[in-house]
Order: C-alpha cells, then structure tokens, then sequence
C-alpha cells in the first residue's frame, strides 16, 4: 500500500502550493527554507486493508483507561488508536464498514462515583466517537476475550454479557442505535452468535443454553441442551473461534469439542484431540489467554501450546500449531520469536498471524504461509490481550 | 518450649460445602448482595415449606449446577435453611434427601427471576388465606 | 431484584416468625458461628478492618508476599500484602468485597487443605505490585464459584475499580 494513500487530501494541496510558492521565489538554486506547514489531522482510508489489527489494551494496571490500537499489519505502523475506558473488553468491526463498536464503562470520578456503561459508536475513519447508546451498568469486567460481547450474524444486534454476579445478556439493536433488553441467563456465561437471531452460552453444569431472539431482539425462546463435556474433569475454555457454522472450543486437556449450529440448535460433534499421545508424554498442552484462532479461507485452526503441568494452562506459549480443521491434523507449526497469550490471524488469501501477550507491550506479526517471522512494533499499549482483524 | 498444639477443628464437609460452593455470591450468613445476590435467610424457609419452592431450591443453577452429589446437595439445602433463617425454622421443616434433590435436579431452570416471584407472590396469598 | 419482592418476602419472614417460638432461632445461629471448640468457622464480618493475624513458620511456610506462598495457589490479581493491607486486609479505604469466589489450597506446613476466600479490594485503580497468577484447580468463567478470571469487584458497593487481592483462611477441609 502506498504511503500517500494514508495523507489527508487538504494537507497536500497545502504542502502543493508552498513548494509552488518556495520554486517561485528562490529560482534555480533550490531550497532556501523548509515550508510552514499548517496543522492537521489524518483520516484512515474508508476500507480497511486485511492486514489491518485491532489491538485491544485493558490496560489492566490502569484500569479506568483502556485502549484499542489501530496497527498496519504490513508497514508495521500504528495508525491510530481509540480511548475505551474502564475495564476495556475489545471493539467490534461491523463488515458493513463504517463504523466500529466499543462497549465502553466510565466512573463519574475515574474510579468511583456513578457508573455508565454505553455502547460508544465510532466513525471508522476519523476515529472519532458519534454515538452512544446507554446499557445496563452490568457488563462483566473480565479478562479480555471474544465470547464477551458479539454481533449476531446479520450484525444487527449487538450482545453483549453481563455478571454482577447474576448472569444477563444485555441486547442493543445497532440499526435503530437503542438498547432493547436484558436476557437472563441463570448460570449461562457468554454469547456466541450461530445465525442472525440466534447465540449460545455455555452453563456450569456444562450443558449450553441455546437463545432465539425475536426479530425485534427480545427473548423468543430459551432451549438447554444436554451437557456436552464434563466441567469436573476437563471444561474447556471460554476461547472457542468459530469456523463456518462450527464452534470449535479447547478443553484443559487439548481436546478439540466442535459445536455446529443447525437449524434444531446446536449439535456437539465428535471431539478430536490437539495433541498426540506422545506430545501429551511430553507435557504439550495450550497456553495463553487467548489462544485459538482461525483462518476461514483454508479452515485451518491455530492454537498457542507449551509444555507444562495442569496448573500451566494459561501461561504463554512459544510454538504456534496449525491444524487442518476438516482432516483433524497437524498441518504446521510456527515457533513463536517470544512467548504470547493472545493470536489473531487475518483472513485474506496471504494471511498474518498476529501474536501478543498482556505480560509484555508489544504486537508480534508472523507470515503464516512460510511460518517466518516478519516484524515486531513496540512499544504498543501496555497490556495487549485482544487481537481483531477487521 | 512450644505450648502442646491446639486439637484440629476441621470445618464440617457440609459447612465446607457451603463455603466452596455457595458461599461466594450468597455470603457466611446467607444476605447476598441487594441486587445481585438474592438474600437466603428469609426466602429459604418459606420456600422449603411448599413442593413448588423446594424444587426451585434444587433447580437454581447455583444448587443444581454445583459439582455436589444429590445426597451433598439435599444436605447443604437443610442446613442453609437451619442455620441462615433469620427466623426460626418451622418444626414441620423436613430436610432434603438425595431421592428428593435427584428427582428435581435433572430438569434445570431457565427463568430463575419470574419463578422466584411467582412462588414468594403464591406463598404471599397463602399467609394472607391464614393457610 | 425487584424491590416489591423484597418487601414481600421481609412481610412473609415476619409473618412466620410470630408464629414460632424463638428457641430454635438462637441455637441455630450459635452453631453458625461457633465450632466445637469455640472458634470461629464462617467470619460474618464484611469490609471492617482487622489485625491482621501473624503466620507462624513452621505451621505456616513461606513468604505471604511471593506468588508461590502455599495460600496463593490460585489468586489471580496483586497481593494487598504488597499493597498496604495484607493476606487478609485490604489496604486503607479500599473496599473489601465480600462476594468472591471461594477455593482449597493445601498447606505444605500443617499437611492441611484450607478453604481460601479470594475477596478483591475495590475502589482504587490497580495497586500495581505483586502481580501473581496461579491457576490451581480453577474453573473457566461459566464455573463463576470456581473461576479467578472475573473481576470479582463487581459485587462490592464501590464499584469494579480493582485495587488488589487477599487470600483469607476461611475453614478447613482436610
């Protein structure tokens, strides 16, 4: 992509006529003075290139000021940056364009005082808020991830998960920019989208609760399936990715459970294993924060592993392993330059793997076709949990 | 010299059920969180005095979902409602069996809230009958 | 909740206590409070402050303010020891949150598991020191009584502003 392309129009009609104005005056022998330059403010291109990464910061050592960083995967440049508040989860990038989403929770007085939760709307090119919806002041404030908060398919409502400790789904219609109601989910956690009407959460006795929204966005109908792990044994973590119409979850034990939304629900799949049991032997397991991404094009999973105990389970990871999602084999590895937690990858045909990790301010970028590692852009924010690709 | 150590006082499992599994959100003595943790130490005894309210005691996910077998769970409900009652417990109370919690437990509740009121505005128009 | 159902269920509780006598009401609490051998099992105190008590090496090892003491097998957050307060004081005009999640970490010392209350101080931003993540037996976030991966801040009155985290012996479960 070309540097000009980023430059705001005004700004080089301006530098144009100084340099005419400079050629004017100081004739064939050149520059005798750098031109004045007028103040001015970038705008982002209207369409984002794929190489483009959020990088969510919850900030967590200073909670009330999160911040979600604009990064060109490519040139390695940070192209701006949006200020989110307290206990700050990620944005949301409609496909549409145009706009970008940011639950956002503010303190009357920083810390304490009144509490306002919105939904903060963003113009996607000047990065400047231009709207704001009032929520419930529920919102979980959680360790970063994407089961927090999702649009449903047809991205007109957002979803987004409330503890206080009681368990609530709050509802906004993002098309009439109101909020329309709060869901309870009785010992349900999080929302995962499967149709444009339709989530999942994931219960305490491991069984899902399965909710329909009418077309206006209240409750239709709530279904609990069976339980389709044993939360005792081996859950799995909240960090599942989705792949088509499947969900594909890790349990603590590397065992891959898939949930495929059907028009009935949602079915769990036979479960296949991440690692062989000669890597279990050896202590392989999954690591980090959020470790799980895939890239939809190939179907292709990724999952940030390490060697460890039981207890090690969310510690950074130094390898990256790929898999084949329909064949359910290895297909790749990638070894980490430093240990992460968190990974995106983007989702054109010359993808990139973004890695990261809340323990260091940096944003790793790896080319996943050849695995090798291309850049690193430092320092960026202060506890990076969150990667999303628009 | 070092004074002869005190005899272990280990807390008793059902207790120590309590406090792993319940405890948290509902508190020592059983007063939540106004708002967000509904109180136990006066809904508990009047739910436990009708068929409808101890099923709800056992289908809330917080005592249907615990990791606690049926007879750890029929045994944790009786002793909330003994011990975190800010009023007496009625001398009719009967206390939960495994038998009781299993037939209960396999049909989990979804509309907590609604249920909740609806059994405490029943149990209202009952008192009120002079039942 | 709404408030009319408080109302009504505070209406109902006064309605059968004037209908049983006030014995068993007494026995009942006593036996909350008290063991066998008089101490305390379920401290009902919420957010006062405390002295806290001192450990004894040998029955208690370790440094309270490292990762690895024995009672933080699975805190998630900054040690108040390190912050002012200490493994079971929250640090001035902090709020402790009396709702949490609860967890068992064994005592290499005494060869005992303990029951652990992982209560949250609110209302000051992150004290910064100290921080320990250990993950011993916790559950994801659809797990919440078992999970240190939520703020547990929320349920205190002053707010989700996350300051630091203590580690109470509450029981003893084996």
């Amino acid at each position: 992509m070309a540097h000009g392309s980023g430059m705001n129009r005004t700004r080089r009609a301006w530098a144009r006529a100084a340099l005419a104005l400079m050629a004017s005056t100081c004739g064939a022998r050149g520059w005798a003075q750098l031109p004045a330059e007028p103040p001015a403010v970038e705008q982002l291109p209207s369409k984002p290139t794929p190489h483009w990464v959020w990088v969510n910061d919850t900030s967590f050592f200073a909670y009330p000021d999160g911040r979600a960083f604009l990064v060109d995967g490519d040139s390695g440049k940070m192209l701006g940056m949006l200020s989110t508040g307290f206990s700050f989860n990620g944005v949301l990038v409609p496909k549409a364009g145009g706009v970008i989403y940011s639950p956002e929770i503010y303190f009357s007085r920083g810390t304490r005082g009144t509490r306002t939760d919105v939904v903060t709307i963003y113009d996607a090119t000047r990065l400047e808020p231009v709207g704001e919806i009032e929520i419930p002041p529920k919102r979980a404030s959680i360790l970063p991830m994407a089961g927090a908060q999702a649009l449903t398919d047809d991205e007109r409502f957002l979803l987004i998960y409330n503890f206080t400790p009681a368990q609530s789904v709050t509802v906004v219609d993002m098309r009439s920019r109101k909020f329309v109601g709060e869901i309870e989910a009785a010992g349900c956690a999080l929302v995962y989208p499967t149709g444009p009407r339709s989530f999942f959460s994931i219960c305490g006795d491991g069984a899902l609760l399965v909710t329909t929204l009418t077309d206006a966005g209240t409750l239709a109908r709530h279904v609990r399936t069976a339980a389709f792990i044993d939360v005792v044994k081996d859950p799995v973590t909240e960090k599942g990715v989705r792949w088509r119409d499947t969900w594909l979850f890790a349990s603590f034990e590397g065992v891959l459970h898939p949930l495929r939304a059907t028009a009935a629900g949602v079915e769990a799949e036979p479960t296949w294993p991440l690692f062989t049991q000669q890597e279990l032997a050896q202590h392989w397991r999954t690591g980090g924060l959020n470790h799980l991404a895939v890239h939809g094009g190939s179907g292709r999973l990724f999952s940030i592993v390490h060697q460890g105990g039981p207890e090690t389970r969310e510690e950074l990871g130094e390898e990256v392993w790929v898999y084949d999602v329909a064949s359910r084999k290895k297909a790749q590895t990638i070894a980490m330059r430093n240990k992460v937690g968190s990974i995106q990858v983007s989702q054109d045909d010359h993808p990139l793997l973004f890695a990261c990790a809340m323990e260091a301010n940096r944003l790793d970028i790896y080319d996943v076709t050849s695995g090798r590692y291309l850049r690193t852009v430092e320092p960026l924010g202060q506890t990076p949990a969150l990667l999303v690709t628009p | 010299m070092q004074p002869l150590a005190q005899p272990v006082v280990l807390t008793p499992t059902v207790q120590a059920n309590y406090m792993l599994n319940c405890m948290g959100c509902h508190l020592a003595d059983g007063s939540g969180a106004a708002g967000k943790v509904p109180s136990v130490r006066d809904s508990m005894v009047i739910l436990s005095q009708s068929v409808a309210g101890r099923r709800y005691l056992v289908q809330v996910p917080g005592a249907s979902q615990s990791p606690l077998s049926d007879l750890e769970l029929a045994q944790v409900l009786s002793w909330m409602v003994r011990n975190l009652s800010a009023q007496a417990v009625p001398p009719d109370f009967t206390d939960f069996t495994a038998a009781e919690v299993a037939s209960y437990r396999s049909y989990p509740l979804v509309d907590v809230r609604d249920t909740r009121a609806r059994l405490l505005q029943a149990a209202a128009r009952s008192a009120d009958a002079g039942d | 909740m709404p408030s009319s159902i408080d109302a009504l269920v505070e209406r109902l509780a006064r309605n059968m206590a004037q209908r049983i006598s006030r014995r068993s009401f007494i026995g009942g609490v006593g036996a909350l409070l008290f063991g066998a051998a008089g101490m305390p099992l379920l401290p009902v105190a919420r957010g006062e402050s405390t002295t806290p008590a001192r450990p004894d090496a040998a029955t208690d090892p370790g440094d309270p303010q490292s990762c690895e003491y024995w009672r933080h097998c699975a805190i998630d957050g900054f040690l108040c020891g390190c912050c002012g307060g200490s493994g079971q004081s929250c640090p001035p005009g902090t709020e402790h949150s009396a709702v949490t999640w609860v967890g068992t970490c064994h005592n290499p010392g005494d060869g005992r598991d303990y029951i652990i209350s992982y209560n949250d101080c609110c209302g000051k931003s992150a004290c910064g020191r100290c921080l320990c993540s250990r993950h011993e037996d916790d559950k994801p976030l659809y797990v919440p009584f078992r999970s240190n991966d939520y703020n547990w801040c929320p349920g205190s009155k002053v707010g989700i502003a996350y300051h630091c985290t203590v580690a109470r012996i509450v029981g003893v479960a084996k």
